[in-house]
This record gives structure tokens, sequence and C-alpha cells, in this order.
């Protein structure tokens, strides 16, 4: 048995970058979704 | 400092005899891009209001060969060509007659595009995107286009075959990563290519050829969305195999995780085929609710893609850190970005941001009423396949064909390839976001040049359609470029040994769960998703029949 366990790799940019990604599929589609509801 | 064991496991060959017929593939998928892209460039002239084609061609026939061929041969001969590769690189040399089948699956293939090209060459089935009905093309387009996708089943069959002979000598144990992404693919490729084999052969063949006079609109297009839509997953996952496979191996790095590759393409078999209502939010004749069903199936897909995302960031961070790049972000610079193997993909994933994103807002059930049958959408496809699919496809090519020749891509070819992708995105940028822009203003898709009688709504499309051809051009040096380098790959480039580059798993990836290799479990699923989604709104479609309609001949 391994006496301490294994370092995780740091993923600190990758949660950064996927929440950004999130974001700017979050804000284009709600800027459309605004245009929606003004034009419909 | 690789091992001898590591180094020589980087040297494994394509066996030549599966190089050859990949390669039939890949010299096919260049010849379309060719003339193609001729036709897209010449689209984009013409719709700038300041070019009339020559000699009585047809904008609608320049269209559709334009569609065709880019979006149906190129796309198909390059991902069967990198397929077979793939398989014959990870599972072992295919057999005689899995080699065999892959022959008569290109030559049936390429019979029926030599057939249906021939009929878009002689102004008979100037019909846009293939089968969409009541354009009526002549018979001979419907059956050659048929023999494409039986000519795909037949050499589908060869590379599913070797997939099964590796299972059979390797029992218990997880398939090569690689072979179980294309079995993935082939499996999408067929149960959703059956809907369309209905729709020619017991709709449009009967009627092009007379025997009926008119054919059930709806049903057509919604056995043609059946199809529709797996076949951009198609497209896709091709691409998304050199992004989890390849890439890592290119810069240096692992592969993530094994089962989260496995889960993802397990998740998109799933969630690509019951979803082609999307497609078709604007029909009549279809419930709401089954729209609404198959639009939160279709979002699903978010899932697999933004694993694919995560996975990524994560094989870059992981590499980059190594590296020595430190802060939260300080891994990027660390990437090898004068490298085409991965900078020229890496710009095809960045272009799936946008491209994902605009994909949302089209599938947002009466939101896609903003974009409907407006250029919007054809901005959106010229950035998930005419930019994501197809970066990667020509970073892949870069690899793969002097793999398969013999040779070597040297400094100037990779730096030329570098410039070739830059280009294309720029042009890209400009082309896709006029057509994104110009779209909400409510300009039509698949439309020729017109002023719609000097209405003033129109004027205001036509500075956006001028970009679009500043942008189409731009896009045409890209296709130059490209060619010029695959040229030289194929026959002038120094002999040497090219990698077929394959990634490792890294060692912190947990252990793959064999139910991921369950055929029985996912397929099930998969059929019973499809039968959930489609029985009760197809019923109703023959059911309450819409009149049919005869055939209509525009151009």
């Amino acid at each position: 048995m391994s006496k301490k366990r294994e370092k995780e790799p740091d993923l600190k940019g990758t949660l950064y970058s996927v929440g950004v990604l999130g974001a700017f599929i979050i804000i284009t589609w709600f800027m459309a979704f605004y245009l929606f509801i003004d034009r419909f | 400092m690789a091992t001898v064991a590591e180094r020589a496991k980087d040297l494994v060959k394509v066996d030549r005899r599966d190089g050859k017929l990949a390669l039939a593939h890949i010299y096919v998928a260049f010849i379309a891009l060719a003339i193609g892209g001729l036709c897209g460039l010449l689209q984009t002239l013409v719709r700038s209001g300041t070019f009339t084609l020559p000699w009585g061609i047809g904008y609608y026939q320049i269209l559709t060969v334009h569609g065709v061929l880019l979006g149906l041969v190129l796309t198909t001969y390059f991902i069967f060509g990198f397929q077979i590769a793939a398989v014959s690189r990870t599972s072992g040399t295919l057999t005689d007659k899995q080699r065999m089948l892959g022959w008569v699956g290109f030559w049936v293939m390429t019979i029926g595009t030599i057939a249906s090209a021939t009929m878009v060459l002689l102004n008979q089935a100037s019909v846009l995107y293939t089968f969409y009905a009541p354009l009526q093309a002549h018979w001979i387009f419907y059956a050659g286009l048929a023999l494409v996708i039986v000519g795909s089943w037949i050499g589908g069959a060869g590379q599913i075959g070797k997939y099964i002979e590796w299972r059979k000598a390797n029992p218990g144990q997880s398939s090569p990563l690689l072979t179980f992404m294309v079995v993935v693919n082939l499996s999408m490729w067929i149960v959703c290519s059956l809907g369309v084999a209905v729709e020619v052969l017991f709709q449009l063949l009967p009627w092009s050829l007379g025997w009926v006079d008119k054919v059930d609109v709806l049903l057509s297009r919604t056995l043609f969305w059946y199809f529709g839509h797996p076949l951009v997953y198609f497209w896709l996952l091709p691409a998304y195999m050199v992004w989890y496979v390849v890439i890592p191996k290119v810069i240096g790095g692992k592969i993530f995780s094994d089962a989260l590759a496995r889960l993802s393409f397990m998740l998109f078999l799933l969630f690509s085929i019951p979803v082609g209502f999307h497609h078709q939010l604007v029909e009549p004749g279809i419930s709401s609710f089954w729209k609404f069903l198959q639009v939160v199936l279709t979002l699903m897909v978010v899932i697999p893609s933004l694993l694919t995302a995560f996975s990524m960031f994560a094989t870059f961070e992981i590499r980059g850190r190594a590296l020595g790049g430190k802060g939260i972000l300080g891994w990027f610079k660390k990437l090898p970005w004068g490298d085409a193997r991965f900078l020229v993909p890496f710009i095809g994933m960045a272009a799936f941001i946008p491209a994902g994103a605009g994909g949302i807002i089209n599938a947002s059930h009466q939101m896609n009423q903003l974009v409907h049958n407006t250029i919007w959408v054809t901005g959106h496809f010229h950035l998930t396949v005419a930019t994501t699919v197809v970066l990667t496809f020509f970073g892949a090519a870069y690899w793969l064909i002097p793999h398969l020749t013999g040779r070597v891509l040297t400094k100037q070819m990779n730096k030329l390839a570098i410039i070739q992708a830059i280009v294309w995105a720029f042009g890209m940028s400009i082309m896709s976001g006029a057509m994104h822009i110009v779209g909400l203003f409510g300009a039509p898709r698949r439309s020729d040049f017109s002023t719609y009688g000097g209405s003033a709504q129109a004027a205001e499309w036509i500075p956006y359609q001028i970009a679009q051809a500043v942008g189409g051009t731009i896009l045409f040096i890209g296709i130059v470029l490209v060619l010029y380098i695959v040229a030289n790959l194929l026959w002038f480039a120094p002999k040497g040994e090219t990698e077929f580059p394959v990634g490792e798993i890294s060692e912190n990836a947990e252990k793959t769960p064999m139910a991921l290799e369950n055929w029985k479990i996912w397929l099930t699923i998969c059929i019973a998703l499809i039968l959930f989604a489609y029985t009760v709104p197809v019923i109703d479609m023959i059911q309450n029949a819409p009149p049919g309609s005869k055939g209509f001949k525009l151009w």
C-alpha cells in the first residue's frame, strides 16, 4: 500500500476554461432569447 | 526518454494494402474538395450581385454540387479513409475479406457518386441539398446516392468485422479506443441511414420514376431528418477521435480518461438520432409535444459535448503544467503552437465554441423561428462542419497521408499548413460572421441573388452578401493551399517515416468499466429512444397524411 495518496493533477485552469465556455453559451443564448421576445 | 518498447509502438505502421484502400478514399475526398470548393466560391460571388454565371449554368446547380460534394462526398470518403487506417493501426491489419469489403464498398460508393454527379452536372438534379421533396430530381440522382449509402454499409462492415475479430481474440479486455470509436460512429451511421434508405426506396425513387404521382412531403422530410441530424454527428465523431486519441500524443501528453471518452461516444450514439424534429420545428403536422420531446433529447447532446471540452482542456493543462506552465492559464502558452498537427485541429476546436452555442439557439424550440430558413443556419454549419470538422481533417491529413505514402511533412509544408489554417479561420470568420448577422436580419438561405423587387429590407442584406464573397474568396485561397500541401504529401515530399500518433491513457485515469462496451445495453437504449421519439408521431403522420405533392423542377 502506498504511504501517501497520489497527488491529483492541478486542473484549476480547466475549471476556469469550461466556466468561461459555459458562460459564453448562456450569454449568447440569452441574447438570442431577448431578440426572440422582442420580435415575436 | 521513451523506452525501446514505446518507440517501437509509435512506429507501428498501417499495412501497405490497408493504406492503399485508405488512400483511395482520401483521393476522392480531396478531388471533391477541389470541385465543391470552387462551386462554393462561385456561389458567394453570385450572391454578392456582382457576378453572373457563364454558359447558362444555374445558381442552384452549383449550390447542389457544393452541398453534395462537400457535405456528403468529401466527408464520407475522408472519414472512411481515416477510419480504415485507424482500425488497421490499432486493431491490426485487416483480413483479406475485410479489405475486400472495403474495396467493394469504395467502388459501390464511387459508382453512386459518379451517377449522381453526372445528373447534377446535366442540370437534372438541382435539388439543393439532396433528398428534400417536393423538389424532384432525376431518378438516377437518387439511385446514385442510395448506392453511396449502400457502399458505406459494405465498407463499414469490413471495419466492424475487424472489431468483432479483435474482441473474440481478446475476451474480457477493453478494445483499442480508436477502433471502439470507429464502431460507435458506424453503428450510428447504419441506424440513421436506414431512414434515408426507406425514404429513397419507398418514396423518392417510385415518385421520380413516375410510378406514383405524388409524395408525402411531411413523411419524407421526417425520414430525411431522422438521418440528417445524426449525419452531422457522423462528420463530427471522427474529428472527436482525433481530439481524444491523436492530439494528446501530438502534444506529448496522455489521454485524460479512456472511460470518459467511451462514455461520451456512447452518449452521442444515444442522443444523435431521436432528435430530427429540431430541424422541423416550424413544420406543420407534427404536434408540439413531440417537437418538445425531441428538443429535450437534442439538448442532451450538450452533455457529451461539454465532457469533450473538459477532457480536452484537462489534457492540455496537464501537459502544459508538465512543461513548466505556471498560474491559472500559464500552461496554455506551453502547447506546441508551431506544430500544424496540433494547431490546425485546435483552431477547429475553438470554432466549435461559437458553433455549439449557435446550435443550442437553433434547437431551442420556438426560438428556432428567429433563424429558421435564414442564412444564419448556413453560417452555423460552416462553423461546425466547414471549420471544426474540416480543419481537424486537414490537421489529420498532415500526418495520415505521409504515414500512408511513406513520406514526411517538411518544415516548409508545416509552416504552409499553419498559414492555411489561419487563412481559413480568417475567411470563415468574415463569411460565417456575415451569414450569422444578416440571417438575424431575415436574409434567406438557399436562394439566388435577388433585390426582391427593390425591397428596402433586401437592400440592407447586400453589404453582408459582399462580405460573404470576400470571406468565400479567402476560403478558396485556403482550399488551393491545402490542395497544394496534400499534393506534396502524396507525390513530392521527401521519403521517410511518419508516425500515426495514438495516445496512451493517463496513469491517473480510472479503470474503464466493461459496461461501456456492452453493445446489448447501448443499442437497446438507442433503439428504445428512437421508438419512443418517433413511433407515435410517425403513425399520426401516416394516419392523418397531408395531401401528396407532385414533383417540382423549378430550375
